[in-house]
């Protein structure tokens, strides 16, 4: 067994929405997960459990109200706005259900912008969507607009788009939700083999038992808590 | 150009939009290159006033002269601090005084004294100066050629009299551009020969002329030399040149506040028309920007994407604006050039500000929208529907 280190450590995360006087969701309450370098771990949980909350917490994209969240050995929910954005940019990477593609641009457009965002050069960017798009098996699609391209191929560029900047972890919200069976086996396995290729830990949300039973670990979320967030070899990482 | 497409993705509202603001610029062009034309007019008086001292009848106002007798040259150039005097007879081209619209076209008669004292110089297009044995010839001004159908060595026909074209003069803009020249003697003979018929049996032809042209030693004040001349001469009225600019004054503030009123209004159509577009493109967005600062866009990126795109709108608006603003005024010069009358000039600081202008309306009001997309919370807008 290979030595594990823990890229991701959320502990007793609590985060409330507050929607008006009296009237507000604890989205996550004493929430605590730890996920280890280099795995591919799925969250399940009903809806309305938290997962989404909680890997955007997770991503630096969301505040927390107490808790800690350490990303890679930092601590990073007390960071500035301008900090976490540069956190987004180079260390993590996100997919969504919806893919999330800007409509007016073509696919290797929408995967320069990460690389532009993190502060590469036109032409650095252009080289380096290009070999992300190679990744992803779409080198013959850059010129295509998202409206142009399927399902799963959106959801490849969108894996592209969070592969170019080479983060740590990419996080995916629900990332097959929207594709037929085909197609989600197929952006399961390509992020299977980046996951082995590259070293890139995945946190997927998924609904999907076929899904969770590929990865590495899984985490089952209710009401705003991890049910086994804790204690790294409770599971055997098979869903149950 | 990704900015290009993600401007022109509601097509028609963002059209609009440039629409209003290209209505807008092309006002700010009509009126800026009538007020320009009018500024240059002006300016070109002012310099010509700005050495020297004009000796007109008593009671004549700077815009009409009675005629005055040439027996005053000897008194006004006994005057000390006066170089040379030169006389001459100003008077319409065309008799028959409709009132219209712009600079009237005159005849400038002169006796040529004193050129060598003249500060406002003038080039020729074409020929050569007049000189003061070129009796039964003339001196074109640029605005008159088409008018009189001129070219040197040929003839032209004024009030009625054939003359002989021997020098075009270059584009001064101001007014030389309108004027025939010709020796002081033809003048006084045009000039006597539309008078009544009463006055017309008393006055000796070559005794008239409607103004003196005082050049002052150097080292003399006009303002000064101006107060002398009329003490030491009865019945003149000797002007310097401040009274000229203070005339002239008040009549451009008018023309300048014209302007500003245009831009005002374009500011606020134009202005408000953005803030509305760049609100609404914002809100449609929402979802695409958190995307973006989801991918790793800070503050400062969401910013420069709306303002970018903010500041193309006004640019294009600014742009079609001026092109078609500067047709009109081509095509308006055109229509008028029969009438003598060259209303609109387009100056390049005119052209440039209209554009400028433009892009920082489109900057200034896309700066609200720019700022509210940037401080969107990435999660809040990533669920936004
Ligand atoms: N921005 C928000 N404002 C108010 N309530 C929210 C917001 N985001 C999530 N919630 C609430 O927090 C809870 C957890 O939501 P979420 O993390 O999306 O769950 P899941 O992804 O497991 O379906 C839900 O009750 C949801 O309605
Ligand atoms: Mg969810």
């Amino acid at each position: 067994m290979q030595t594990l280190e823990t890229i991701i450590r959320g502990a007793g995360i609590h985060k409330r929405y507050v929607m008006g006087k009296d009237n507000y969701v604890d989205a996550l309450q004493d929430a605590s997960v730890e996920i280890e370098k280099g795995q591919m771990v799925a969250v399940m949980g009903p809806s309305g459990s938290g997962k989404s909350t909680l890997v955007h917490i997770l991503g630096c994209l969301d505040s927390v109200n107490s808790g800690e969240v350490w990303l890679d050995g930092r601590r990073v929910d007390k960071l500035s706005r301008r900090d976490l954005a540069q956190l987004r940019r180079t260390e993590v990477g996100f997919i969504f259900q919806t893919f999330n593609l800007v409509p007016s641009f073509t696919a290797l457009e929408n995967v320069m912008l990460a690389a532009e965002y993190a502060g590469k050069s036109r032409r650095e960017a252009r080289e380096l969507a290009r070999t992300a798009l190679a990744q992803v098996g779409l080198a013959d699609r850059e010129d295509h607009k998202p409206t142009e391209l399927s399902g799963g191929q959106q959801q490849r560029v969108a894996i592209a788009r969070a592969l170019v900047n080479s983060p740590k972890v990419i996080f995916g919200d629900e990332p097959t939700g929207n594709l037929d069976s085909a197609s989600s086996t197929e952006i399961v396995d390509m992020m299977h083999r980046i996951n082995r290729d590259t070293g890139t830990t995945f946190v997927l949300v998924t609904h999907d038992p076929d899904v969770a039973a590929t990865c590495d670990r899984v985490f089952h979320m209710l009401d705003g808590r991890v049910a086994n967030g804790n204690g790294r070899h409770a599971e055997d990482g098979r869903a149950d | 150009m990704r900015i290009l497409r993600n401007v022109f993705r509601r097509k028609l509202r963002v059209l609009l939009t440039i629409f209003g603001i290209t209505i807008g610029v092309l006002a700010l062009v009509v009126m800026g290159s009538m007020a320009e034309k009018i500024n240059m007019l002006v300016s070109g008086g002012t310099r010509y006033y700005s050495d020297k001292v004009t000796v007109a009848a008593e009671g004549s106002s700077m815009f009409s002269t009675g005629p005055l007798s040439i027996g005053k040259y000897d008194a006004i150039k006994a005057v000390p601090g006066v170089a040379e005097v030169s006389a001459g007879i100003a008077t319409l081209l065309e008799t028959d005084t409709s009132v219209s619209f712009g600079i009237p076209a005159t005849i400038q008669g002169s006796d040529l004294r004193g050129q060598e004292l003249e500060s406002f110089k003038v080039t020729y297009s074409d020929g050569r100066a007049l000189r003061a044995d070129d009796s039964g010839s003339v001196v074109v001004g640029s605005d008159l050629v088409g008018k009189l159908d001129a070219q040197v060595g040929g003839f032209v026909s004024v009030r009625g009299e054939r003359f002989q074209v021997v020098g075009i003069l270059d584009k001064t803009l101001t007014g030389p551009d309108t004027s025939v020249w010709m020796t002081l003697a033809d003048a006084q003979r045009l000039f006597v020969q539309d008078l009544p018929e009463v006055i017309r049996s008393q006055v000796d032809k070559n005794d008239l002329v409607t103004s003196f042209v005082v050049y002052p030693t150097e080292g003399t004040d006009p303002e000064q030399l101006a107060l002398d001349v009329n003490k030491a001469v009865p019945g003149v009225k000797a002007t310097g040149p401040k009274a000229f600019q203070d005339q002239i004054a008040s009549a451009t503030k008018i023309f300048s506040a014209i302007l500003y009123g245009i831009a005002i209004i374009a500011l606020f159509v134009g202005g408000l028309s953005v803030i509305n577009t760049m609100t609404m493109s914002v809100n449609e967005r929402t979802r695409e920007i958190g995307v973006r600062k989801a991918i790793g866009a800070s503050d400062g990126q969401i910013v420069r994407q709306f303002l970018g795109e903010a500041g193309i709108i006004g640019l294009i608006g600014g742009v079609s604006g001026l092109v078609l603003g500067w047709i009109a005024v081509v095509v308006a010069n055109k229509l008028l050039e029969s009438s003598d009358l060259n209303l609109f000039l387009v100056t390049p600081r005119l052209a440039i500000g209209s554009v400028v202008f433009a892009l920082i309306l489109g900057l200034v009001s896309g700066l609200y929208p720019s700022l509210h997309a940037a401080r969107l919370e990435p999660v809040v807008a990533l669920r936004y529907e």
